[in-house]
């Protein structure tokens, strides 16, 4: 794999991480809201 | 749109503009691409001080004032402080992989003493979990919140203190140690990172506060249901 890839991969993982806890806030948001 | 998803969405802006100029800065001669690394996780561990500090300061005004919005305040930034943080532990373990040849080394004092930070905070979440009355949850909670802050100024002077792998700081007083162009993506990339912190803590607070008026709402629950008639019960 060539470094580029792995640097893309890894700014990809991260960026995935918070849009998931962001997801993970939109869910429980529309629970509370019923 | 309300308030937050315009927050959100030029957070979105800000973080595709870090990215443009991540990826279009030179790179280490050493490092080569891997040096790229350094626009993520640098501002993600400093997001994370960041929000530690927020949590430390709302936890101190809520012992003096004890009012619910500065409990509120301190778990959402206790949250995004840990996401940040282990976002932040991942780029360093890849980063370190390629250029040190070891994703972890818990001889290093700042790997070690982030490891730490991060249980801690782990664990000031854990014990919220395990105690349901809201007034004891939110002073032992404060208590933690306000000692487990001293673990950052140790985290990030642990370099200058003790041999690291790690280098030191490379934005001094007396200038940057990178060039010019490397140092604006990554400015950019701290302004960009702060701010979707700062859109994810608003969205947070109004989570929380949608949350308790969900639950005082299923409190007074059962004062709101109409009982069954006699009639329409079949089993009497």
């Amino acid at each position: 794999m060539s470094d580029l890839a792995i640097v893309i991969g890894t700014f990809a993982i991260s960026y995935a991480v918070v849009v998931g806890y962001a997801g993970y806030l939109h869910l429980r948001r529309r629970r509370a809201k019923g | 749109m309300n308030r937050v998803r315009i927050l959100l969405a030029t957070a979105g802006i800000a973080v595709l503009t870090g990215l443009w100029f991540a990826f279009i800065s030179p790179v280490d001669r050493l490092q080569g691409e891997f040096s790229r690394i350094l626009n993520l996780h640098a501002p993600f561990m400093w997001v994370a001080f960041l929000a530690f500090g927020v949590t430390a300061f709302a936890s101190i005004m809520w012992l003096i004032r004890r009012t619910l919005r500065w409990d509120r305040l301190a778990v959402a930034s206790v949250e995004l402080g840990v996401v940040f943080t282990a976002t932040g532990l991942f780029t360093g373990m890849v980063w370190g992989q390629a250029v040190w040849g070891r994703a972890w080394d818990w001889a290093d004092p700042r790997m070690a003493s982030t490891a730490v930070m991060f249980f801690v905070y782990i664990g000031y979440l854990a014990l919220r979990r395990a105690i349901p009355d809201p007034e004891m949850r939110a002073k032992r909670s404060a208590l933690l919140g306000a000692i487990a802050v001293i673990q950052v100024p140790l985290v990030y002077f642990s370099v200058n203190l003790f041999r690291s792998l790690h280098q030191t700081q490379s934005i001094r007083p007396d200038g940057a140690t990178m060039p010019r162009e490397m140092l604006t993506a990554l400015l950019v990339n701290f302004v960009a990172i702060t701010y979707l912190y700062f859109a994810l803590l608003v969205g947070r607070l109004h989570l929380a506060r949608l949350e308790e008026a969900s639950a005082a709402e299923t409190a007074r629950g059962p004062d709101a249901v109409t009982p069954p008639r006699l009639s329409e019960v079949k089993d009497v």
